[in-house]
């Protein structure tokens, strides 16, 4: 029988040591993931607003707001109904403004969603197929951004939740508010 | 009963026959009629995809899946499509294609029945792990909480012929290569590696070959066309993932023909396999977990993620660790010569090795360094462009040379004579070119010039013409896979060398002037649609006095809701497709205009369908030969 060899075993333990890795990774929390946009200016965009006829949305209304959080949600979205009461929360802080935009959704859900669960928001851009926010990177709903004097400083994927909001977001509001 | 339980009951059968057959692989053997355990998970996961399928035609709003993903005024066939088009669904295609390759697997008439059986018992694992991991993480068939009327799933950017059709077909590519894992595992087991085995698995592995490049080209072809960027390819994570086992696939694909011809390289082979599915799993979990985030995400869950995770150690670590244990037992005593179809098949496969190297720490390395390091990096195309282009030329350059050389020995001396006059013609008329069109440096020179001869080589090499007739010959799938190779990187390169982009500030009646293309501002119409307000500026490409194209991008408001969307115009040439795109004018005369001219794009299109059609046609010739 031919002897066994270290470097047949080489692939196996490449492959545990991949595995472990990919173990962080999934344990880490993903909602930290970076974003392209990081120290980025916001990005240009115009659209319409889901409650006021005649206005639109767009980068300058991001730029009046010295710190701005703008929140990605859809009606469709269940983990952005768990997340609402979050913004709401955070709707009540002195010098943030909350944007919304909505996104891939329907109008009549949309304003039956704000009107049930509230309105945290200053203004709310609409985005029906998703191609405006293409250019916040946007992948899914919920995402949020904090803008600090028009510049990107944080990027959330998915919803947050109580923890993070402590954890998080509060601590990158207190530093900058 | 009601359906969904009726669903589950399938899914549970499919489930239990999977794992009563994969019994054969304990150490007792036990032995059951393989015929009917492998062939019942094809009927049952059939039967639940045509009730998923059912339910969403239907628009049964019972279910949370059909609530979620569908809608009642959907049209038809984007209600079928959208049975696949989430993560439960796509996850019932990809068991039903697992089971579908067990099933016909399981005519073939291999005589050698342990293999047999070891090969669709390990198939039944899988076919196990991933059923087990849609029952009780990805139930499609879960009844939802509360009372709807209406689905939430009329999202009409995802209405998209193509993007029904490419899932699917990516993932019998993907799905395809556990066969040849399982092949492996079996050959293995039952000690059976060698020409013989080669011959059995060749197939396979070329449908899986076939169908994974058409998947990966269809894929770039919809965010061509879809997203508007002008661009086909963005290494984004996701179309890394599916380009990973492409490439271990295809240097396994070279690797299969050596076994089959010369009965060497025994444990190579059986690495590759592993590694091909392997790489499609690592894949689909960086994906289905949420640890990737792309245009592709799916709703993301942290269960899911470690179910997926277990299951991969599970395969993964039983596979290498067998490989280790008998892989260098397989290997047959043999010399390879420097210059032999052999080597540079080998050299081939370091190549596209290597290139997965560079895809795989693209696609990593970022969630390394957030991970460890806190630290974000972004790795863009430079990186990609950058590493991989002399990989690229040396690939070429064995291309080249690798079909030309004879087995076991030849001389490098005669096969660059051969080849000699196609590469100084192709060198003239790049160099030709490039003194009379653009000036081009040298890189571009080399790919060119080397992708060209590549070209010009594989058709003298698949066709042989004699008295007049043009004889075909069995070689001729190659010949095509690899001019479509050539293609592809001469009109990449092209692309990229020659496209144009430029932003103009239009006022109706200005002249816009791109390279030697001159646009005219006719008019802005303003029309009503069914749902939406239109304005439609009217573009004109002249030449002096004539209209040669006319270009209408849009841009639609709708009123319920209101949403502006801009619609691409886009005029597709043989040489160059020309793309008018206008951003949103605000309060004034001026109207946004972007204009892309993007040279040679329909030749990458018809290179990847020339790869494919190689595929098909070497397996035609395979069926053919035998009988």
């Amino acid at each position: 029988m031919k002897q066994l060899k270290f470097k047949h075993f080489l692939p196996v333990i490449i492959t545990i040591v991949l595995l472990v890795f990919f173990y962080q990774l999934l344990n880490k929390d993903v909602t930290k993931l970076s974003s392209q946009l990081i120290e980025k200016p916001v990005p240009t965009f115009n659209m319409s607003t889901l409650l006021e006829e005649d206005q639109s949305f767009s980068t300058s209304d991001i730029l009046k707001s010295d710190v701005a959080l703008v929140n990605i949600w859809a009606s469709w979205c269940i983990p952005c109904r768990s997340e609402h009461e979050i913004l709401m929360l955070l709707s009540r802080m002195e010098g943030l403004d909350l944007y919304g935009i909505n996104y891939k959704d329907k109008n009549e859900s949309a304003l039956n969603f704000i009107k049930t669960l509230g309105n945290p928001f200053k203004k709310i851009g609409v985005d029906r197929n998703g191609r405006s926010s293409m250019v916040w990177g946007v992948y899914g709903v919920p995402e949020t951004f904090i803008v600090h004097k028009g510049t990107v400083i944080y990027k959330h994927i998915g919803p947050i939740h109580m923890n993070e909001l402590e954890e998080i977001i509060l601590p990158i509001l207190g530093d900058i508010l | 009963m009601n359906l969904g339980n009726f669903g589950n009951i399938l899914l549970l059968v499919c489930l239990s026959a999977s794992l009563i057959q994969s019994l054969y692989l304990l150490p007792k053997k036990i032995d059951i009629n393989y015929k009917i355990f492998s062939r019942i998970p094809f009927f049952f996961s059939l039967f639940a995809f045509i009730l998923l399928i059912y339910i969403f035609v239907d628009s049964n709003f019972n279910y949370q899946l059909v609530v979620n993903n569908s809608h009642s005024e959907k049209p038809l066939i984007y209600k079928i499509a959208g049975a696949w088009g989430n993560h439960e669904g796509s996850l019932l295609l990809w068991i039903l294609v697992l089971t579908i390759f067990n099933f016909i697997f399981s005519y073939s008439k291999i005589k050698n029945l342990d293999f047999k059986k070891n090969v669709i018992s390990f198939q039944s694992f899988i076919i196990f792990g991933f059923t087990l991991f849609l029952f009780f993480t990805s139930n499609p068939f879960i009844q939802s909480e509360s009372i709807v009327n209406e689905g939430l799933g009329l999202n009409p950017v995802l209405q998209d012929l193509l993007l029904a059709i490419h899932p699917p077909i990516l993932y019998i590519g993907y799905v395809g290569y556990s066969l040849v894992l399982s092949f492996a595992v079996g050959g293995m087991l039952s000690n059976k590696v060698d020409k013989e085995w080669a011959g059995w698995l060749h197939p396979w592995v070329l449908t899986a070959w076939i169908f994974l490049t058409l998947g990966i080209g269809l894929g770039s072809f919809w965010a061509y066309y879809e997203l508007g960027w002008g661009g086909y390819w963005f290494w984004d994570p996701v179309e890394n993932a599916s380009l990973m086992p492409w490439l271990a696939g295809t240097a396994l694909f070279h690797c299969v023909i050596i076994l089959e011809k010369k009965n060497i390289l025994q444990s190579w082979t059986i690495l590759l396999s592993i590694l091909t599915f392997s790489l499609s799993l690592i894949g689909t979990f960086l994906v289905r977990s949420g640890i990737l985030n792309s245009v592709h995400t799916f709703a993301s869950d942290p269960t899911r993620g470690l179910f997926i995770l277990i299951f991969l150690a599970i395969i993964l670590v039983i596979s290498f660790t067998l490989y280790a244990f008998k892989g260098p037992l397989l290997d047959n005593k043999s010399e390879i010569n420097l210059v032999s179809k052999e080597s540079s098949i080998l050299a081939n496969n370091w190549l596209l090795l290597s290139t997965l190297f560079v895809v795989f720490l693209g696609t990593l390395y970022p969630l390394g360094t957030d991970l460890f390091l806190q630290k974000s990096i972004s790795v863009g195309p430079n990186y990609y462009i950058l590493s991989l282009l002399p990989i690229t030329v040396l690939l070429l350059f064995i291309m080249i040379i690798g079909p030309n050389a004879k087995w076991q020995n030849d001389k490098i001396t005669e096969i660059i004579f051969s080849i000699s006059k196609l590469f100084i013609l192709s060198l003239a008329i790049i160099f030709g070119f490039s003194i009379y069109f653009i000036e081009l440096q040298l890189t571009q020179i080399t790919l060119l010039t080397l992708s060209l001869t590549l070209i010009l080589v594989s058709i003298k090499n698949g066709l042989r013409i004699k008295n007049s007739y043009t004889i075909i010959k069995p070689s001729l799938g190659k010949s095509l896979a690899h001019i479509g190779f050539g293609l592809l990187i001469l009109s990449v390169v092209g692309n990229a060398t020659f496209a144009q982009e430029k932003i103009f500030q239009a006022k109706v009646n200005d002249i816009l002037i791109l390279d030697n293309h001159k646009f005219k501002f006719k008019s802005v119409e303003q029309t009503k649609g069914k749902n939406y307000n239109s304005i439609k500026a009217i573009f004109y490409l002249m030449d002096n006095k004539t209209i040669l194209e006319t270009f209408k991008p849009e841009i639609r408001v709708y009123s319920n809701p209101p949403t502006v969307t801009s619609e691409t115009s886009i005029v597709r040439k043989f040489l160059a497709d020309i793309y008018v795109v206008m951003n949103i004018p605000e309060n004034s005369d001026f109207v946004n205009v972007r204009i892309h001219i993007k040279p040679l794009m329909s030749f990458i299109w018809f290179s990847i369908i020339l790869m494919t059609l190689g595929g098909v046609s070497a397996i035609v010739f395979r069926v053919r030969l035998k009988r």
